[in-house]
């Protein structure tokens, strides 16, 4: 409620406050968030941050130039003091809004006619709100007790973010695009004792929870049965030699290398100035899997339906259909630049609502399928070793298991791949799973992400691991 | 309370189009409430009376359940805090930065020069200045006061051919070159001419043949360096790595407590210092962000590992566990709305004492590298993949033929022990990163390494195609 307050506010002010022969807009990112860091199952650091920036723009003309600006305050108090402090957050947003007008009339004198300005002038109003919670706050005690509880005398490490997040466009001339989230989402991970005598290999399992509010009883279910995973991590570690093996890749680890594919692999710009890991999907000299298809479906829920420019997306964009290239990503700015039609996508041109197609492997006889090799569950820190080749390199990480005729028998010491999404998605890749696995962002560097990706699991025939 | 109120500006010619320029203002406070054996926090940018009251509110009620269940029940919190007025300290500037439009002439004149080419088909001129003020209040006394102006100039060109493309940057494609200071630090940045030598070799890397694949020796200029520290240094020695509070994210160390005062890090050859008083480096301060006042020390000395990059709240933990270590003033945090944890700040290589003709005489089959360009560790920091946009052979004690995308791997445990020389001070470079990523709210902040050009005995160094 307080978000969408601020953000009317800040649309208020743009309209008051914008002159004749001007056009001005905002993309706001907004959250009010709750971080929980959880070591040893107790809180290390824990407290509430309200934040929301605008992305202030003024076009003269064809001249346009961009302010950042911090909101003074996204507060919630409740009756009188809601009455009293909403009048003056208003007041300070009008004051800031006005200022940084000032300001951006004062840059445009240094700025030049921009040949790539493109933004939305039409008015559109839209309020995505998803499945609000109910009206009861956050109850900080009952997310401490329960993940404590749960995990008795486990190791647990994890990280909680709770409360909502928005992004909202408005303009000078009337938009108003609003979409809002709000979520608690527990990523944590259950840790075994090192055992110097087993190499010291550091052994752990990984799990994570969200919903619309916090559930209690369910995430301490969820706390639990990490727990039970995380004791086939008990057993003594594999040491496997680098070389080609058979990969059973959870549905986090396979959506962690499509991840990879977005770094510029369905940009336009990226692939007309030489930056793409997919040129030569695109120009036919290299194809994947015909199992593997995977679209930016607004659909998924998991971002917003308009862009920083106030366009409208389009609902589906079909990025690899059976294996080869079927669209890219064009954003208002490339389409001019290079002529082309555009799709209204992000300046980053990379999708952020993914869905892939699942295949027809049962979970319940993936283990079976993959036979001898190793199951991942989840894979760290990857990049391009080669990007015109789309080879890619990066480490397993925490329950990757040693596998034989379909039993799960040890875990394996973290392994280095470094091989080509050509080949390991490619002629390699035997199965997808017959499920998708629903994976929203948790990142948070610049503030709480939107974005996430539906996905399967995903078997190949040959991964390579390297010294 | 730590205020901070940040000014930026970017500007960027790209593809010889002028981008709209790009400022921001980001004002606002982290409150922090230290219960005896409690902490929480509250940010908020309501710097009202009323905003600030209802942060401290906020902030005491995260406290009161981390007293309740957290990790400092046999600390003395308060004990940990210091009042005491730290004396203000700002950026050193020696020139001023000139107007907004003669930056964005002398961006344009790069970016000019470094279309040559048809084969150039991406090219950026790009300069990003932030001015930083931060305040830090204990029980409403002013602790510190400092004011910071990072500059982080860059160049980008990518060359392309058929399906084969090749960038080169000044300072690495996530600016490798930033520094504190004013107009001085583009002039040592190498930007001004700059254009002409990025484009000449984006094209000369795009028809060389490939990094050949073996064991050699690996002469790493400081642009490569750079991140070797950060990466294999200065992650593995972070103490709240050490103390797992980053096993669910960012990851682990290699290094445990007991390593401290014995463990042989490197060769003889290696000395590591965290050092906040280097002149324009980029993570230069007085104070950290829980007041602790910043001093240089040795983080190895001769190849034997002596302290953690830990701040107070990491050290009294490890000391509340039976492990008593000297630690350094890194906790930081990378704005007004994320707390601190520990954070490389400066953190160096000390010179030694071969000239950098004298590294490459002495190779027979070897590789010289520079400016980083892919990364890839394991999460204990240890196994190590890196890439370079520039890669020259050093054959019988000479640099030879240029080669495209050179990449190295080993293992950080082992691979500083490998150390076979260190550049003299003419081969120091003062670097850094602006995108050191951590932390759960994640967090990226600003670091700084300086470093010698450095040699390294058979290392299992790769191409690609």
């Amino acid at each position: 409620m307080t978000l969408r307050l601020r953000f009317d506010d800040l649309a208020d002010a743009i309209e008051a406050h914008t002159r004749e022969g001007e056009f001005a807009c905002a993309l706001l990112q907004a959250e009010q968030s709750d971080f929980v860091r959880v070591n040893g199952a107790r809180i290390r650091q824990a407290g509430l941050v309200e934040r929301g920036v605008a992305r202030l723009r003024l076009v003269q003309g064809d001249r346009q130039a961009v302010h950042l600006l911090t909101l003074p305050g996204l507060h919630s108090p409740q009756g009188q003091a809601l009455r009293d402090a909403a009048g003056a957050g208003r007041d300070a947003v009008h004051r800031a809004v006005a200022e940084a007008l000032d300001h951006l009339r004062a840059l445009i004198v240094d700025s030049q006619a921009d040949p790539l300005l493109d933004v939305n002038r039409d008015p559109v109003v839209s309020d995505d709100r998803g499945a609000l919670p109910l009206s009861k706050p956050f109850d900080r005690a009952a997310l401490i007790d329960t993940i404590a509880d749960a995990a008795g005398t486990a190791d647990l490490v994890g990280f909680c973010a709770a409360g909502p997040i928005a992004r909202g466009f408005c303009s000078s001339t009337g938009s108003r695009q609003w979409y809002e989230r709000h979520s608690v989402q527990f990523d944590w991970s259950i840790h075994l004792p090192v055992d110097a005598a087993d190499g010291g290999e550091r052994r752990a399992v990984k799990a994570s929870w969200s919903a619309a509010e916090l559930d209690p009883q369910a995430l301490h279910r969820a706390v639990l049965m990490s727990c039970r995973d995380a004791q086939v991590m008990a057993r003594p570690v594999r040491r496997i030699s680098p070389g080609d093996y058979r990969a059973l890749f959870s549905p986090r680890a396979f959506g962690d290398l499509l991840e990879m594919l977005s770094w510029g692999g369905f940009s336009a710009r990226a692939h007309l100035t030489g930056q793409s890991p997919l040129s030569r999907l695109r120009n036919n000299e290299s194809r994947f899997s015909p199992l593997l298809s995977l679209a930016e479906d607004l659909d998924a829920g998991f971002a917003p339906g308009f862009q920083a420019d106030g366009y409208l997306r389009p609902r589906r964009i079909a990025l690899i259909d059976r294996g080869g290239f079927s669209d890219w990503l064009v954003s208002p700015q490339s389409a001019r630049e290079f002529g082309l039609q555009g799709n209204a996508a992000s300046s980053g041109e990379a999708p952020d609502c993914v869905r892939v197609s699942a295949g027809a492997l049962a979970a319940d006889q993936a283990l079976a399928a993959l036979g001898t090799g190793v199951s991942i569950s989840n894979l760290w820190y990857l990049n391009f070793s080669d990007r015109p080749s789309c080879r890619v390199t990066g480490m397993t990480r925490f329950a990757c298991l040693w596998v034989e005729d379909g039993e799960p028998l040890a875990p394996i010491e973290a392994m280095r791949f470094d091989d080509s999404l050509y080949s390991v998605l490619g002629e390699a890749l035997e199965a997808l799973g017959d499920r998708c696995e629903r994976l929203p962002a948790t990142e948070s560097y610049d503030g709480r992400a939107t974005g996430g990706i539906e996905v399967p699991a995903a078997l190949t025939g040959a991964l390579r691991f390297v010294p | 309370m730590r205020l901070v109120d940040e000014r930026f500006e970017r500007l960027m010619v790209r593809r010889s189009i002028v981008s709209p320029i790009e400022t921001g203002t980001d004002r606002g406070a982290m409150v922090t409430v230290w219960l005896p054996h409690g902490v929480g926090y509250c940010a908020s940018a309501d710097l009202s009376g009323a905003g600030l009251q209802r942060a401290v509110e906020a902030a005491e009620h995260w406290a009161s359940l981390c007293e309740r269940c957290g990790v400092f029940d046999a600390i003395d919190l308060h004990a940990l805090l210091d009042s005491r007025e730290v004396p203000a300290v700002d950026s050193p500037i020696v020139q001023p930065l000139p107007a907004r439009s003669d930056l964005l002439d002398l961006l344009k004149a790069e970016s000019d020069t470094m279309r040559c080419d048809a084969r150039i088909v991406s090219w950026s001129a790009q300069l990003a200045v932030t001015h930083r003020i931060q305040q830090f209040h204990v029980d409403g006394r002013l602790r510190s006061a400092q004011a910071m102006q990072f500059v982080e100039p860059n160049l980008i060109a990518t060359a392309a051919q058929g399906s084969l493309s090749q960038t080169r940057t000044l300072g690495g494609q996530y600016n490798g070159f930033c520094q504190q200071g004013g107009f001085e630090v583009i002039l040592a940045s190498g930007l001004l001419g700059g254009g002409a030598r990025i484009a000449a070799e984006a094209l000369q890397l795009l028809a060389a043949p490939a990094c050949p694949t073996g064991s050699f020796d690996l002469l790493l200029a400081p642009d490569q360096m750079m991140l070797q520290i950060h990466e294999s240094i200065g992650h593995p020695l972070e103490l709240d790595r050490i103390l797992g509070d980053e096993r669910n994210f960012a990851g682990g160390s290699f290094v445990t407590p007991e390593m401290f005062g014995h463990y042989r890090y490197g060769s003889d050859l290696l000395n590591v210092s965290f050092d906040p008083d280097v002149p324009r480096e980029l993570a230069g301060y007085a104070a950290d962000d829980d007041g602790e006042v910043a001093q240089p020390v040795q983080l190895i000395r001769n190849g034997v590992l002596l302290r953690p990059l830990g701040g107070g709240l990491s050290r009294a933990r490890a000391a509340a566990r039976g492990v008593m270590l000297e630690g350094t003033a890194n906790s930081r945090a990378v704005g007004w709305h994320r707390p601190p944890i520990d954070r490389m700040a400066n953190l160096n290589i000390e010179p030694g004492d071969s000239t950098f003709d004298q590294m490459v005489a002495c190779v027979e089959r070897g590789v010289l590298m520079r400016t980083n360009a892919s990364w890839s560790i394991d999460d204990a920091r240890n196994k190590f993949q890196f890439g370079c946009e520039w890669g020259q052979l050093i054959e019988d004690g000479q640099l030879t033929s240029v080669v495209r995308n050179p990449g190295y791997r080993g293992v950080s445990a082992t691979f500083w022990r490998s150390l076979a020389a260190v550049g003299n001070a003419d081969s120091v470079a003062v670097l850094g990163t602006p995108f050191c990523g951590k932390g759960e709210p994640g967090q990226v902040i600003r670091v700084g390494h300086a470093s010698p050009a450095c040699l390294f005995g058979q290392v299992d160094i790769f191409g690609a195609e």
